[in-house]
């Protein structure tokens, strides 16, 4: 048996959950622009529509997620590094 | 996985299936009804001389002419319907939509039908379609409000995100034991597990419908939204460019409609075009203007359709050009073939009648997931009776939350199934008899439904149960008899329609009864016979 206790998880409901609610949404705005810009030869119209479909899997995967993080810290850290990423590289492909 | 994050997910799991799942029951029940929307409207729609027959392809120009000629208004958007069916006009059908109202809201809206009599001479006449199968796709779709508006589809947007948690999270629970508990239902003593196995079996089982549903009825809530959010975002403010033609001049004489095409040439190029294209109806759209266009709607029973009723191809009603094929199934590109896909899997708009049937009886399974969840989350806060009790104790009170948890549970879940059940009843009963039989279909629902939730909260969930599940029989078994008493006793003014899908709403209706008799009996066993400390148990006397 392992002796060393691993730390307890943080339960921080509100926290937790506002992270998901939150940047779970801008992360789905921000996956979909990424799709949009990496599916350039779609016509818009039905580009917009998937880029559109794509917005609530990311956004209800990750505020279902993020009750795996230890703490509402690392739930805001991770997320909201997801987010720069994900935007980092949507605001590359535009300049590019 | 740690033990922690299975604990986690539990809490995550029990609190937002709790806080959504009388809402989503009711969206679930009226939702497999829903399937059969339209046998359904057929069955409400009394016979009249104006409905129930298809206007023969020939005269429909002449219709069409003399329709336009006396009623502009219509040329902006009007039907011609090629099937016949019990709801469906003899001819061409339109409506004036109330200035603002809600796009997705046609409570409001005036129906007109145009026929041809016997002399050819075109004649025009409000019609008052029944809206029951209107009134249980709304329930459906905001989750057992009364109008599908904005802030209704935000309270819906906020059930399906908890239930989207909720089926992540029961999974993530599920999964360590998945193995073992998949294919075991311990039926016996322990009831408490056999519920826990039953729940988790039909859980799994229809997993991938679930996901599609919640998601779909994520997207169904906030499109809106997302899609503004993303114009301005990601679209450049370009969104609204991508569904106009653009090239059309702004002002353009208006055009002669005696100039279109025929109808049954429009449909002959809409056959050349797609062979497997089953037309059921033509939808002409501003039919005088520059982009004057004709939806030739229907199925195709290859593909998927992107739409509840259907999908369409766009022509040109003056050249016959094919316009545009993005909503003709089996004919759309990959990517609209995609989009589609999503509306059809969450409208079961595939593979014809026997996945509508599936979808009902899996709709049905998740109205009982919602139900046996709440079962699960009282019997959890069940005080039991001491293990070395004898029997000369009474029974220990059970707690208050798990009491009324219960009582709203019986009540909502089993009022919204009596109400729907009365309503459609009524649509028989009180035609011709009452002024606004519309408004008295929502008035008779909400009135069973908040009088079973007051039975339920003030005899408790016990007995509410027993009386709930009798009266969801009477008012199921009522649907198939009005239709026998209309049939036998013609003066009372009632009708029987002939037709399969008309019948087949009477004999799902008694199959219904006969299920409701079954689980009035099992709860009645439970309630005599069950343990007695439980909230389900009408023993008064000693264990």
């Amino acid at each position: 048996m392992n002796t060393a206790k691993p730390k307890a998880i943080a339960h921080d409901w509100f926290s937790k959950t506002l992270a998901g609610t939150l940047l779970g949404f801008t992360l789905s705005i921000g996956c979909a622009g990424l799709f949009n810009a990496l599916a350039g030869d779609m016509p818009l119209g039905v580009r917009g529509q998937l880029a559109m479909w794509l917005t609530a899997p990311v956004w209800k995967g990750a505020l279902s997620g993020v009750y795996f993080f230890r703490d509402g810290k690392r739930a805001w850290a991770w997320l909201g590094g997801a987010n720069l990423l994900v935007f980092g590289l949507l605001a590359a492909l535009r300049l590019g | 996985m740690r033990s922690e994050f299975i604990r986690i997910y539990k809490s995550v799991h029990t609190w937002t299936g709790i806080v959504a799942g009388m809402a989503l029951f009711i969206a679930f029940y009226a939702g497999a009804i829903t399937l059969f929307k339209e046998p359904l409207a057929r069955w409400a729609t009394p016979p009249s001389a104006t409905h129930g027959t298809a206007v023969p392809l020939d005269q429909a120009p002449n219709l069409i002419a003399q329709t336009l000629r006396d009623h502009p208004a219509a040329a902006k958007d009007f039907r011609l319907h090629l099937k016949a069916a019990e709801h469906l006009p003899s001819g061409l059908a339109w409506q004036v939509l109330e200035a603002g109202a809600d796009d997705h809201d046609h409570s409001s809206a005036r129906h007109f039908v145009a026929t041809l009599d016997t002399g050819g001479v075109a004649r025009v006449e409000a019609a008052h379609p029944s809206r029951l199968a209107e009134f249980i796709d709304t329930l459906h779709r905001v989750v057992g409000l009364p109008v599908d508006t904005d802030p209704n589809r935000w309270i819906m947007g906020i059930i399906a995100a908890l239930y989207a948690v909720a089926l992540v999270s029961g999974v993530i629970v599920l999964l360590p034991s998945l193995v073992k508990d998949l294919f075991a239902l311990r039926v016996g003593r322990n009831l408490k597990r056999m519920w826990l196995d039953a729940h988790n079996v039909v859980g799994i089982v229809s997993l991938p419908f679930h996901v599609v549903m919640a998601l779909t009825a994520v997207v169904f809530a906030y499109h809106d939204g997302f899609y503004f959010i993303q114009d301005k975002l990601i679209h450049d403010g370009k969104w609204a460019t991508a569904f106009s033609s653009g090239g059309a001049p702004a002002k353009a004489p208006p055009r002669d409609p005696a100039a279109m095409r025929p109808p049954a040439e429009l449909l002959a190029s809409a056959q050349d075009f797609s062979p497997s294209f089953q037309a059921t109806s033509l939808q002409y759209l501003n039919v005088t203007g520059p982009r004057a266009a004709v939806r030739v709607w229907g199925h195709d029973p290859t593909a998927h359709s992107p739409r509840f009723v259907g999908g369409f191809v766009a022509i040109d009603p003056y050249s016959g050009k094919i316009m545009n094929v993005d909503f003709l199934p089996g004919r759309q590109s990959l990517p609209n073939a995609i989009v589609s896909s999503f509306f059809a899997l969450h409208f079961g708009t595939f593979g014809g009648t026997p996945v509508q049937w599936m979808y009902f009886l899996l709709g049905l399974a998740g109205a009982w997931l919602f139900y046996s969840g709440n079962l699960l989350w009282v019997e959890t806060r069940r005080i039991k009776a001491a293990r070395d009790d004898d029997g000369s104790h009474y029974p220990p009170a059970q707690r208050r939350d798990a009491r009324w948890m219960a009582a709203a549970t019986v009540g909502i879940c089993l009022g919204a199934v009596c109400g729907i059940s009365l309503t459609i009843v009524a649509a028989k009963w009180l035609h011709g008899r009452v002024d606004d039989l519309n408004a008295w279909h929502q008035v008779l629902y909400y009135a069973v439904f908040f009088g079973a939730l007051a039975w339920a909260f003030g005899i408790g969930a016990a007995r509410a149960a027993i009386h709930l599940l009798r009266l969801a029989a009477v008012f199921t078994f009522a649907i198939p008899l009005t239709s026998l008493l209309a049939w036998l006793l013609p003066s009372l003014g009632m009708w029987t329609h002939g037709s399969a899908a008309t019948l087949g709403v009477d004999a799902t209706a008694l199959a219904g009864g006969l299920g409701f008799v079954w689980l009035a009996r099992a709860t009645t066993r439970r309630a005599m016979q069950g343990s007695t400390d439980s909230v389900w148990s009408i023993r008064r006397e000693k264990s």
